[in-house]
């Protein structure tokens, strides 16, 4: 198996665990009150990944991990499906590292933003504190960014502009 | 002044055209009496004024829908100077056959032929100049997000108005174009068809088109005349089995004929292909559909937040420091008091930052190409439920906030879909009912309050899918919705494209909403700060006309087992529903973190439960209101949602108490 594949693999599964223990912690917290799971890492305080519970963020996760690791699955069968398969699962992951971006972007806006009319900021921000902070999403995200330029061929069709100049 | 008209099949650009000719010179509207939209505005070129109407997105001009009729309508009746159809490049053959229809009206027609980049980027070649040979027309090549080609189709325009009428170059089958030849020959001998193109009714008379029979029944007063039009279409009715299939078998045919000499597809297997693989599947398809949604819901109240929390703000500080500005205590209040004037713009615009986000993210998803596919995929379960696939996104979208979810309505095209799924949307709880219900459900049944708020959520659907087969089977019946689905080729979303479309709406809405929600803040803010006996101002709820009328409506409310204070607190739940526990907890005379402990023991669970499913159901707030009389563009059909809500949560709750007498 080449290395790539073998990245994926391991990314895919990522997304799984993690996906899993977000759609468990979310389930438990609304039928039982209480977060059963708690895989993250504390560096320097703050939670590395920080897997708040969510049910519907742990089914994007799964689906994307499922996404990753289907595509290897059909590689031998079906390039086509296969290609299909990873390309979905990446636009997925590149979409929900920017919302973790913009999640984190936001709110500290809402923490500052009365320092522009010269008052005194809404509360402290803190990635530590931070809802989603340094989300799987984010982590994953940030791993799964570099597989752009394997696929830059089959994703340079999105920017159709570029063959236009060009020919 | 030169009257243009753009057509072209829904998702082809036509809209980004229409921005790019006319700017902010433009006016967004509905069509008369209907909940199409229409958009019209001002462009100058080259020196030319141009009056430009963007015509609903049509696949055809056969009149079935309600956009292809006010199209044809528009086209026949209005007779702009030039139509311009804006052409799908990536995706010729498919919107050819509404060029084929604006030919035989026999208008003076451009098409101008967009997305050429990405027609270029999958491998798709066309020959503009035998294109032009063929159809008889000019045609202007155009990547309208980029303004490629817009001076050239200025000037095309220009030049088209000053031209001679096209001459169609189309021929079909000998045997049409005989029936054809013979009707046109009846035909210019009616005065009353002067104004038509000839060979257009012709067509339509041989289709039996229904509205067309019917004119040429009523205007054509000749029997002589009449008995020969029925003699050429009984002929051609011999030749061919069915008129209307082969009409439109000679159109795909001639479409074909012009594809074959004029694209050239040189790649195979596109992107889009490879990605449909997974966004098409029938198992990865669906969690894939809802991995989206949750992004797009994220998205339109993360980045919302700061916005509605700055809003908010800033229009609290203006209150606080002109509390006292007049000295009228009554007008005061009402200028700047919680429910006055000032506090009323604030919640107006608290809204549009929602709704800007909600239409950028929407919009984005669109262009990219993904809208489509999620109605495909979700297709075939909602029509089973009475549905269209395009309604299951403002359904998600009302979980959030029923404004933005009846707002959102405006990406399922058929009227009668969506007026259904705007009427249904308030049932889906949204998220000021979720944090009133998420208090009462946690002081009633503690850590079971999760499985009672996804019962509201289960009940809240499924009374929504319950009023759409109602409304399917009573109301829309017989209007069976065409089942054609475009796929158009995934492209990178224009941000510039996204922008322009939220602003427009956050405008819109701001205009048009804001004025309803305005005047029904003022009307309640008046009642509830008016001594009921001594008609003066009053700071103490209990003594107002809303506690009169409370009292009042309490007998009617009786039966659900509560008291006046709870008739209130639904009231003034329809300014907004985040506002029922405050203004419960105000009426007892508790604090609201006090409220949960206090209703726990006042109050008997069944009887809370049934509250709650009324407050889920009797009515949505003045901000979804607004949204439904503007979306809809009808008091009927507001007030159809009003009545039909409260009548429902009314009986929904006498039945939650009978069934809950027996646990």
């Amino acid at each position: 198996m080449k290395i790539d594949k073998i990245y994926i693999l391991l990314i895919g599964c990522m997304y799984l665990f993690f996906g899993f223990v977000q759609f468990l912690n979310g389930l438990s917290s609304i039928f039982l009150g209480f977060i059963p799971f708690n895989t993250c890492i504390s560096v320097s305080g703050i939670c590395i990944p920080n897997i708040f519970p969510d049910v519907f963020s742990g089914i994007a996760l799964l689906t994307t991990g499922l996404l990753f690791v289907s595509s290897l699955y059909f590689y031998g069968r079906d390039v086509i499906k296969a290609k299909g398969y990873f390309l979905v699962g990446w636009i997925l992951a590149i979409l929900m590292l920017g919302l973790n971006i913009v999640e984190i972007l936001s709110n500290i806006l809402d923490a500052y933003y009365p320092i522009l009319f010269g008052g005194e900021p809404n509360f402290v921000w803190s990635i530590c504190e931070d809802s989603w902070g340094i989300a799987p999403h984010l982590l994953l995200g940030l791993l799964i960014l570099p597989m752009y330029f394997e696929n830059k061929i089959y994703l340079s069709e999105l920017f159709p502009k570029k063959f236009y100049k060009t020919r | 002044m030169i009257r243009v008209a753009l057509a072209g099949n829904p998702n082809v650009g036509k809209s980004v055209i229409f921005n790019n000719l006319t700017g902010s010179r433009q006016h967004v509207g509905n069509w008369p009496g209907k909940t199409v939209e229409k958009k019209e505005g001002y462009a100058k070129c080259f020196g030319e004024e141009m009056y430009v109407v963007d015509l609903p997105g049509t696949y055809s001009l056969s009149a079935y829908s309600i956009e292809e009729l006010i199209a044809r309508d528009y086209i026949v009746q209005e007779k702009p100077d030039v139509v311009v159809i804006v052409v799908d490049a990536s995706n010729i053959e498919r919107n050819l056959y509404l060029v084929v229809q604006v030919l035989e009206l026999g208008v003076k027609t451009i098409i101008a032929l967009n997305k050429m980049d990405l027609a270029k980027s999958t491998g798709v070649e066309i020959n503009v100049k035998e294109l032009e040979n063929l159809l008889g027309v000019p045609v202007v090549e155009t990547v309208a997000p980029k303004r490629i080609g817009m001076d050239k189709l200025c000037r095309k325009i220009i030049e088209m108005k000053e031209s001679e009428r096209i001459q169609m170059r189309i021929r079909y089958s000998d045997i049409l174009e005989g029936a054809i030849h013979d009707l046109i020959e009846i035909l210019e001998e009616v005065k009353e068809f002067r104004d038509y193109a000839y060979r257009w009714l012709a067509i339509k008379i041989l289709e039996g088109d229904n509205a067309i029979m019917q004119e040429v029944e009523e205007k054509i007063k000749t029997v002589s005349l009449k008995e020969r039009i029925y003699e050429i279409k009984k002929r051609f009715e011999e030749k061919v089995e069915d008129t209307e299939m082969y009409v439109i078998n000679e159109r795909y045919r001639v479409i074909q004929e012009i594809v074959s000499k004029t694209v050239h597809v040189s790649k195979k297997v596109t992107l889009s292909d490879m990605l449909d693989q997974a966004f098409l599947d029938r198992y990865i398809g669906i969690p894939i559909f809802l991995a989206i949604l949750w992004i797009l819901f994220q998205f339109t109240f993360i980045v919302s937040t700061p916005f509605v929390d700055m809003i908010g703000d800033f229009f609290a500080v203006i209150s606080n420091n002109m509390a006292n500005v007049t000295g009228i205590s009554h007008l005061d209040y009402l200028l700047f008091g919680e429910y006055g004037v000032l506090n009323g713009i604030g919640m107006i615009l608290s809204f549009v930052p929602l709704i800007m986000a909600l239409y950028f993210a929407l919009s984005l998803f669109e262009d990219f190409g993904y809208v489509s596919r999620a109605a495909f995929l979700m297709d075939k379960l909602m029509r089973k439920l009475g549905l269209t696939g395009r309604t299951i996104i403002p359904m998600i979208l009302g979980f959030g906030c029923n404004v933005a979810g009846i707002y959102g309505t405006r990406i399922v095209p058929e009227e009668d879909d969506r007026i259904i799924a705007i009427v249904t949307n308030p049932l889906m709880m949204c998220s000021a009912r979720l944090v009133a219900f998420a208090i009462i459900a946690a002081a009633f049944w503690g850590s079971m309050a999760g499985t009672i708020l996804l019962s509201l959520y289960v009940i809240g659907i499924v009374l929504a899918v319950f009023i759409s087969l109602v409304l399917k089977k009573f109301v829309f019946k017989g209007k069976a919705s065409p089942f054609i689905m475009e796929l158009p080729p995934y492209q990178v979303p224009s941000i510039k494209v996204a922008a322009s479309q939220a602003w427009a709406r956050g405008s819109l809405f701001f205009r048009k909403a804001g004025t309803v929600i305005l005047f029904g803040l003022l009307v309640l803010g008046v009642l509830a700060t008016t001594d009921a006996t001594t008609l003066s101002f009053t700071d103490d709820v209990q003594n107002s006309i809303v506690a009169v009328i409370g009292k009042m409506l309490h007998p009617i409310f009786a039966p659900l087992g509560w008291d006046w204070r709870l008739v209130i607190a639904v009231i003034f739940g329809f300014v907004a529903k985040e506002i029922v526990i405050g203004a419960t907890a105000m009426l007892y005379g508790v604090t609201e973190d006090e409220f949960a402990s206090f209703i726990a023991q006042h109050y008997d669970p069944v009887v809370m439960y049934a509250y709650m499913v009324f407050v889920l159901v009797y009515v949505p707030c003045i901000a979804s209101i607004a949204a439904i009389k503007n979306e809809t563009g009808s008091w009927k059909w507001t007030l159809f949602t009003i009545l039909y809500e409260v009548s429902l949560a009314y009986l929904l709750g006498i039945l939650v108490l009978f069934i809950g007498g027996f646990i």
